[in-house]
């Protein structure tokens, strides 16, 4: 892994290949600093940060009181409450801390597909995620979709780390066997000791994906959904009898790609996003459509603060 | 019931192999995707990877099923037979005479005629020969014999409306003569039968005339002249009117000069009658003169009256003479008779000069301005290259032959329709002596004599020439009235100044155009502006004919300089014997030189002639019963014997049946592509609702 430097002129100079230099310039790391990633519960830290814990701490938050306890710090006894009521209490403050956002890319072979790739979106759009929530003082933990399992990256904390993440993510290729998403996703939520945002980018072509919805849901993690599809898998553009092949499978499907064929694919699509969108919103996830074609900085500073999944 | 075509249905061997198509698997293209994952459960006819699969209800199997067998049998061609109306061999004529242009019924009576034979034919046995014969100034086939529906119909819409009049005669003539080829034949006439002529002509098989036409109200300019006075001065237009209608009528006379209207006077045509006009403020200089008959304007307060169904025959032309003077050389040791008789003339300026002197006169420039040398007993070695006119000429030349001279001789007969006889008197005519001359092939004989022509004349070499072969003062022919009118009409052939060389032309005339020394071809330019190059069969001709004269109007004829010919700037107009060429209005006349000599004139002009329709059996549109056409066959009745069978397909309905299927299975196989139609349409009209909303 490349030395990160300090210098500004270094670090493009260390901008993983993947990762086009001109999508991450000053001014949008500037822009996304000042967002920060949505949390609607308090959740336990690691380290201190800026979110609410459910630990008691040091912030000037008042939350409660507690009785006098042998070694408890003297300088948080009120005073005001001995004087009336002639007994010890101890006031508790609210803690900040930080939380760890998950950031789970499916690299699955089907995201290889479409024009522009969409495993390419999903890169960019994990970096631009993460360093939300580098720049927020949290903890970012990538992992990758790929066959049956998740492959976890280190946790990495501060914004000097957006560097390993980016190679991180410029390190990723999409897998050449087939992948069961449901399979993958259960297999992080085991792993995961530490809740927090948990995004999810994918096609989520598979037949049990709503599972995927529950499996990431049942972490009782902030879990947003960034359902990505390409033009090609919107509006396909076939005409004529063909077979059609699985990127993932190999499998093929006879099709005669006319008016009403077409058609129906759309209506079957919108029929399928509505039901993922359903099961979404039933578990308390955030769906957030995102096709290829949608810039970057129209999809982190419009459509996520609009679906509350960030927020300024 | 039958099929004119069974071996056609051998097309139905596409039923099964449609139905094995269907049934065999499709070889399809592999296109990669994401994933199949939406697209399976929109398939369901994916199971198997055998070559074969179950053939399965489809409702395009079906329709092209139906198609195939629609097809097969539209190719069979089914009919149904039954009695012909006509016989076997037919011979069809079509008048197209320009009476036929009529617009009584629409949009014209040849179009109807067209459109009646072609129903006709439906009458026609199954095995029915035609012969189509199209009549107008001539008659002509224009199919020989034909059995197929389609040639014969074509061979129908090919023949052109006529501007010319028409005579039946020549029609029914070939027509009978066709029929006659074939026992059982008949002649179908399909013609308007208007004019008052008869077809003089006798056809020995049945005739039936098809009658086109319904009314007879038509207007014409029947005449439309332009006149020198005897002054030679001043310039008349006269022009005739007739009404051919049953009623009263006002028309308005419209006459241009060059396209500049120069006066319009209504005229009120009584029924069946002619009005005259004449007009004498035609403006000096004028080439052309134009005459129209249109409705009176509403502003007028005339009524229109009968209506003008003929619009052929509602404008005319006229080319005016020439009004530039002429100059005559006379050659000779001077002649009372010739000085007198040419000083009679209207602008002619006569020269003289001895035969000692030609020499030296046509080494002059100025010898180029003459229209006219006249030899008088003499002959120069080398002759010029103008018009000549020669009396006796002392030896031979290409002029003719001399072979001696002749004390005693006869007149031959005279010519009938001679034009330089024209009012001519020579009943009192002695000679005394003439020159023996062998009539060149270039000259016609004016006056034949027993031992030799006295008076030829002719082109020679494109240049009007005319010889006297004996001296006017070895004759008393000077002394005669018979003189200065034979010099006039002498000046209309070898000057153009006659009143026959500005009659109008029948369309479809032929007209020999002069072609002088130096032109290779006259390059003629139609009334419609298309241009035409006509030029001499053989090298070295005088003449051409130039014959496509169809189209009414003017004509304007223009030489076309040898480009081995040495160049000569003052190329000289055509010397036409029969049409006057038209002096371009920038024409000078030169002024006398000291030495008595004209200056050269100016240069090329072009010659003009009209093509007029003064053809009161044209004009004259009354359709008749054809009873008169019909009287000049035989009258047999065709025996029911020799009728055949005529045949009704079924094709034009079977051929719709196609198409509605054609069009259901691709409505079919496009099941959205009518709904999108639909829903683009739908998309358009918010837009207009909004528009009227805000």
């Amino acid at each position: 892994m490349a030395e990160i430097g300090t210098d500004r002129q270094t670090r493009r100079d260390l901008l993983p290949s993947a990762v086009d230099p001109t999508v991450f310039d000053e001014s949008f790391l500037r822009q996304l600093e000042r967002l920060q990633l949505i949390t609607r519960t308090a959740v336990h830290g690691g380290m201190k940060g800026i979110r609410r814990s459910v630990k008691r701490g040091q912030s000037v938050e008042f939350t409660d009181y507690r009785d006098y306890a042998l070694g408890d710090d003297l300088r948080a006894l009120d005073w005001n409450v001995y004087a009336r009521l002639e007994r010890l209490f101890i006031k508790l403050f609210i803690e900040e801390e930080d939380v760890t956002v998950h950031i789970l890319l499916d690299a699955s072979a089907s995201m290889a597909t479409g024009s522009p790739d969409k495993l390419l979106f999903g890169k960019r759009a994990a970096a631009a995620l993460a360093y939300v929530g580098l720049a927020s003082y949290d903890r970012v933990s990538l992992a990758v979709l790929q066959g049956r399992v998740a492959r976890r990256f280190p946790a990495v904390r501060g914004t000097g780390r957006i560097f390993q993440v980016l190679a991180d993510l410029s390190g990723i290729g999409a897998s050449t066997g087939a992948t069961d998403l449901a399979a993958a996703a259960r297999h992080y939520a085991a792993q995961l000791t530490q809740r927090g945002p948990l995004i999810l980018i994918s096609d989520l072509f598979d037949p049990n994906a709503e599972r995927v919805v529950s499996e990431l849901a049942g972490t009782r993690c902030e879990v947003a959904l960034l359902h990505t599809l390409s033009p090609d898998e919107l509006d396909p553009p076939l005409e004529g009898d063909l077979r059609v092949v699985d990127s993932e499978t190999g499998d093929g499907v006879d099709i005669t790609a006319d008016l009403y064929t077409l058609d129906a694919y759309r209506q079957r699509l919108a029929e399928w996003q509505a039901r993922l969108e359903q099961v979404s919103t039933k578990r308390r996830v955030s769906y957030v459509p995102t096709p290829t074609t949608l810039p970057l900085t129209e999809l982190v500073f419009a459509e996520l603060r609009r679906r509350r999944v960030v927020a300024a | 019931m039958g099929l004119a075509a069974p071996l056609a249905l051998i097309g139905l061997l596409s039923v099964p192999l449609i139905v094995a198509f269907y049934m065999l698997r499709l070889r399809r293209s592999r296109h990669l995707v994401s994933s199949t994952f939406l697209w399976q459960q929109l398939v369901r006819d994916v199971e198997a990877n055998a070559p074969w699969q179950r053939l399965r209800r489809s409702l395009l199997l079906l329709l092209q099923l139906l198609l195939a067998v629609l097809l097969a049998v539209l190719v069979a061609r089914p009919f149904a037979e039954r009695p012909a109306g006509l016989a076997r061999d037919l011979v069809l004529v079509i008048d197209a005479s320009a009476s036929m242009a009529a617009s009584d019924v629409f949009p014209d009576r040849l179009t109807a005629a067209k459109r009646a034979a072609i129903d006709a034919m439906s009458q026609l046995p199954s095995d029915g020969r035609v012969s189509v014969v199209a009549a107008a100034e001539t008659a002509r086939v224009v199919a020989n014999e034909a059995t197929d529906r389609g040639r014969i119909s074509r061979a129908i819409e090919s023949i052109e409306q006529s501007t010319a009049a028409g005579d039946l005669t020549d029609a029914l003539r070939l027509a009978g003569k066709l029929a006659e080829r074939a026992r059982g034949a008949e002649v179908l006439v399909v013609t308007d039968d208007a004019g008052s002529a008869i077809p003089q002509v006798a056809v020995s098989s049945p005739v039936r005339v098809l009658a086109i036409g319904r009314e007879r109200d038509n207007q014409a300019i029947a005449a439309l002249a332009v006149r020198a006075d005897s002054s030679g001065l001043k310039r008349t237009v006269f022009a005739s009117v007739a009404n051919y209608s049953s009623a009263e009528v006002v028309r308005r006379l419209q006459i241009l000069a060059d396209g500049t209207a120069v006066t319009a006077r209504d005229l009120v045509l009584r029924p069946l009658s002619r009005a005259d006009v004449v007009i004498d403020e035609l403006p000096p200089g004028t080439q052309l003169v134009e005459a129209r008959i249109t409705p009176p304007t509403e502003s007028a307060g005339a009524v229109a009256g009968a209506q003008d169904f003929l619009s052929l025959d509602d404008a005319a032309w006229a080319v005016v003479p020439p009004d530039r003077p002429r100059y005559v050389l006379l050659v000779g040791p001077g002649n009372v008779f010739i000085q007198n008789a040419f000083s009679l003339l209207p602008n002619v300026e006569l020269y003289g000069t001895t035969a000692e002197n030609y020499a030296a006169t046509s080494a002059d420039p100025l010898f180029d301005s003459y229209d006219l040398v006249v030899f008088d007993g003499s002959l120069p070695p080398e002759l010029p290259g103008k018009p000549i006119l020669a009396f006796a000429p002392p030896r031979s030349s290409p002029l003719g032959e001399v072979t001696g001279s002749l004390d005693s001789f006869g007149l031959g007969q005279l010519p009938a329709d001679e034009p330089l006889l024209r009012g001519v008197d020579l009943s009192r005519l002695h000679i005394a002596r003439m020159q023996q001359i062998e009539l060149p092939e270039w000259a016609r004989a004016v006056i034949p004599g027993t031992d030799g022509p006295v008076i030829y004349s002719g082109l020679r070499d494109g240049l009007a020439t005319t010889v006297f072969a004996f001296d006017l003062r070895q004759s008393d022919l000077g002394l005669q009235y018979a003189w200065p009118i034979l010099v006039s009409n002498l000046a209309g052939e070898l000057l153009g100044l006659g009143p026959t060389a500005l009659d109008p032309l029948a369309p479809s005339a032929p007209i020999e155009l002069p072609i002088p020394v130096g032109s290779v071809g006259v390059r003629v330019t139609l009334p419609d502006g298309s241009v035409q190059e006509v030029v001499p069969g053989a090298t070295g001709a005088g003449t051409v004919t130039f014959v496509d004269t169809r189209q009414l109007g003017v004509y304007r004829a223009e030489l076309i300089p040898d480009p081995a010919a040495e160049p000569d700037p003052a190329v000289p107009p055509l010397p036409s014997p029969s049409i006057s060429p038209v002096p371009s209005p920038a024409t000078v006349t030169p002024a006398p030189s000291p030495s008595g000599l004209p200056e050269p004139g100016t240069a090329d002009e072009p010659l003009l002639f009209a093509v007029d329709l003064f053809s009161p059996d044209e004009s004259n549109i009354r359709p008749g019963d054809g009873a008169r056409i019909t009287a000049l066959g035989s009258g047999e009745e065709l025996p029911a014997s020799e009728a055949g069978l005529a045949r009704d397909e079924f094709w034009p309905l079977l051929v719709v049946l196609a198409l509605g299927f054609l069009l259901a299975e691709w409505m079919v196989y496009e099941r959205d592509g009518a709904r999108r139609l639909v829903n683009a349409l739908r998309g358009a009209l918010p837009a207009r609702t909004g528009r009227r909303n805000s």
